[in-house]
């Protein structure tokens, strides 16, 4: 196999790797702005420089020439090479600046060039906490600048779109974000305009940032220079911690990153798939976080006069159980949710065949035209395959309604799924069924109901979605609820304001908080109640045991979707849901 | 608003300079300067028209026009005084140059006399470095070795309406050894 020597170090490789990934790859580090693993490589930042060379060949005696030590002759390059655009050869020779004083003094004399016309703003700065020119001058810059002069002046706080601001002066060139509109959204929007010291990126005039995907090029952008108008100035990096997720606007299952502070999501960003979205997501999906946050059900209520009354889990558990009671099975209809997650759908399932309820029903939310052939779909549930794959009966909204309206239906329990807001029936259709909405967030469904069973989202539990096409991909809790502590469940993260902050401190509060439980939980709590052998202490062991239950799932655990980047089911296990 | 637009000829003289080039892409700066030779400047409208007709984003026309002093952006004056501030010129007194310039004219560069004779613009280097500071006019008859007094004449003769003499440039030739 081809062999590559990094600072005397032998590594084999395969293909015709860079060489500034193929370090990447094995864990070195060496400093870059330009190279983005998903773009062109322009190689224009030439902050990757390393030392370069090749082992003169000998074609007469057809083997390496050596040297009086027996060492291969190297023909080096003349000049620092850009890492990011060099193919590594066969018996390649590199120095980075870790055996390099040439190449740490590249490094030194790019980085002080690029910071020439850098304005000096990181206390304010956005970026501040995770910029990589930040960090690279921290670890590999010069210490102060030679450059006395002032500095050019370029326009700042300029809104290039809906939700992208531009502060030219921080903007270091490397054009990525004009190669994300060139090659990956498409758009083609942005270019780099004018000349010299004095250039930057910019719309044509007259038109608008407004790319439905703009925002990735704010993650991408190695300097402050773009930011999004949304999160600008909301939190400092330092102050979020960081929790694996995923998306719930959409059936693509695009991976994501949830940024809590003090218990509330400050933004959503992506998280690398290289078998879903790669490193993007669409800017209206980045937006759930208000989902998340803002009108969520906390404390169960009851309906009295008309009016929802907030009450006990208790009496929750106690009305629940009685009105189940005074009905029949063939009139209780339950719904199950494509927006909810698969342990939850399941264990509803399960808890009404105990009842003798042997169908569970779903109406998928499909719009028409929504998608693109990016990572927007027209179904804009996150795990519709789940309730598919759970043998549900699937119906469209309107078709559920009729259901719903149906004179034999005398209870009807609602999984996670405004079904009144979003059209499927009017809340006259439930009037006089008794009806239980188990929910994240108020919405006309709750307000219909009978009782309101307030129940964790996405964002607060572990537990699995399977997208469109067919992949199963699980969500790690990343905000607390009254019941839940980063300290004591190990899954979840310690940003440092939670590691150093105490009840007593003004940063931290339990304001932010949902009074909620996972849906699972709820019903296994109503089967205890009453005695019964449905117990489950965490989503993980559901999922265990759906993977043992049920073909679709064989094999499936968290530990393997963390590893493997979610699992693709195996299309010939997946049945074909039940449609009406 | 104008409407600009190319006739049938100027499109297939278009056809013809796409037909020189791998791509339309290439195309762009031939284009863009047909564009200014017919409607004076490359405003935002007319680089939308070379946009269209070439096929490409807006944004890359735009990028182009914008890199270069010579496509004007916006309706200029009658000459262009085209200063150079790049580095040899610089060290020269290109900026006594541009400064002496529109003191005497009552302008900033970026902008046009009110009778619309003039405009000043500040250009990076016009690969005339020898003969430093200099200026071009009106993408056209290069002015070297700038001083004031000559900058005087330069635009008295342009009032007249008349363009500068081309001069010739005192090439030096290497001593034979
Ligand atoms: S705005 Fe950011 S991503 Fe775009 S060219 Fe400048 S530094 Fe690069
Ligand atoms: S990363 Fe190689 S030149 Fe920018
Ligand atoms: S610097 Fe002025 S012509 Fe080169």
């Amino acid at each position: 196999m081809p062999e590559i020597f990094i600072d005397d170090q032998r590594f084999e490789f395969e293909g015709n790797p860079k060489v500034l990934q193929f370090v990447l790859d094995q864990g070195l580090e060496l400093p870059f702005f330009c190279y983005h693993p998903s773009l062109s490589i322009p190689a224009n930042c030439r902050q990757c420089f390393v030392e370069a060379g090749t082992p003169v060949f000998n074609r007469e005696t057809n083997s390496y020439e050596l040297d009086e030590n027996g060492d291969r002759v190297i023909r080096w390059f003349p000049k620092l090479m850009t890492s990011c655009s060099l193919e590594a050869t066969d018996g390649m020779v590199i120095k980075t600046h870790r055996s390099s004083e040439k190449v740490a003094r590249g490094q030194k004399d790019t980085l002080e060039f690029i910071l020439i016309n850098h304005p000096l703003d990181c206390p304010i700065c956005d970026q501040a906490g995770e910029c990589p020119l930040q960090i690279q001058t921290y670890k590999y810059g010069p210490e102060g600048s030679r450059f006395e002069h002032k500095k050019v002046h370029k326009p700042k706080r300029v809104q290039l779109g809906p939700n992208v601001v531009l502060d030219a002066e921080r903007c270091i060139n490397c054009t990525r974000c004009v190669r994300f509109t060139d090659e990956i959204s498409k758009s083609k929007q942005l270019s780099i305009v004018s000349r010299g010291d004095k250039n930057y990126p910019l719309t044509a005039p007259g038109t608008e940032f407004d790319d439905p995907y703009s925002l990735n090029t704010v993650d991408i952008c190695p300097v402050g220079a773009l930011t999004s108008t949304d999160f600008r100035f909301k939190a400092r990096v330092w102050e979020m911690n960081q929790t694996p997720g995923i998306d719930m606007t959409g059936s693509k299952g695009t991976n994501i990153d949830l940024w809590v502070r003090n218990n509330l999501v400050m933004r959503i960003t992506p998280r690398y798939n290289p078998d879903v979205n790669d490193h993007w997501m669409p800017d209206e999906a980045r937006k759930d976080y208000r989902r998340i946050n803002e009108n969520r059900i906390s404390r169960p209520s009851i309906k009295l006069d008309g009016e929802q009354v907030k009450t006990s889990w208790n009496n929750a558990m106690l009305t629940f159980n009685e009105e189940t009671g005074k009905v029949k099975p063939s009139e209780i209809l339950v719904i199950g949710s494509p927006h909810a997650s698969v342990e939850d759908n399941y264990v509803l399932s399960k808890f009404f065949n105990r009842l003798g309820v042997s169908d569970v029903h779903f109406a998928n939310d499909i719009e028409k035209g929504r998608g693109d052939d990016f990572l927007i779909t027209d179904d804009r549930a996150p795990n519709a395959n789940g309730c598919r794959f759970l043998g549900f009966t699937e119906h469209d909204p309107a078709a559920l309604g009729k259901a719903v309206s149906a004179s034999g239906v005398k209870m009807v329990v609602i999984l996670g799924d405004d079904l009144i807001g979003r059209g499927a029936f009017p809340a006259e259709a439930v009037q006089g069924k008794f009806t239980v909405f188990m929910g994240t967030n108020n919405c006309d469904t709750s307000n219909a109901a009978n009782l309101v069973v307030p129940i964790t989202c996405s964002a607060e539990h572990a537990a699995s979605y399977i997208n469109e096409a067919g992949r199963i991909q699980r969500t790690i809790p990343a905000k607390e609820t009254v019941y839940t502590s980063r300290r004591l469940n190990l899954e979840m993260s310690l940003g440092r304001l939670d590691h150093f902050a105490t009840k007593f401190d003004n940063w931290e509060s339990d304001d932010n908080k949902v009074d909620c439980i996972p849906a699972w939980e709820f019903l296994i709590r109503l089967v205890q109640e009453t005695g019964g052998d449905l117990t489950y202490t965490s989503s993980r062991e559901i999922m265990d045991e759906i993977a043992s239950a049920i073909d679709t799932f064989s094999g499936v655990s968290f530990e393997r979707m963390d590893d493997e980047y979610g699992i693709p089911l195996k299309k010939e296990n997946q049945p074909q849901g039940k449609t009406v | 608003m104008e409407k600009f637009e190319f006739n049938k000829a100027e499109r297939d003289h278009i056809e013809k300079i796409i037909a020189r080039y791998p791509d339309s892409q290439s195309a762009v700066m031939p284009v863009l300067w047909m564009a200014q030779e017919k409607f004076g400047h490359v405003e935002p409208d007319v680089q939308k028209l070379v946009a269209k007709t070439l096929d490409l984003p807006e944004a890359h026309v735009y990028g182009v026009a914008s890199f270069y002093t010579q496509y004007y952006k916006e309706k200029m004056g009658k000459y262009v005084l085209d200063v150079c501030t790049c580095l040899s010129c610089q060290v020269c007194g290109g900026y006594d140059m541009l400064h002496y310039i529109e003191e005497k004219l009552g302008i900033k560069a970026g902008e046009t006399t009110e009778d619309g004779m003039f405009s000043i613009q500040s250009v990076e280097c016009l690969g005339a470095c020898g003969y430093a500071p200099m200026m071009q006019i009106t993408n056209d008859i290069y002015v070297n070795h700038l001083d004031k007094a000559k900058v005087d004449k330069v635009i008295e003769t342009l009032k007249q309406g008349k363009m500068p003499e081309f001069e010739p440039i005192p090439m030096r030739v290497a001593e034979k050894s």
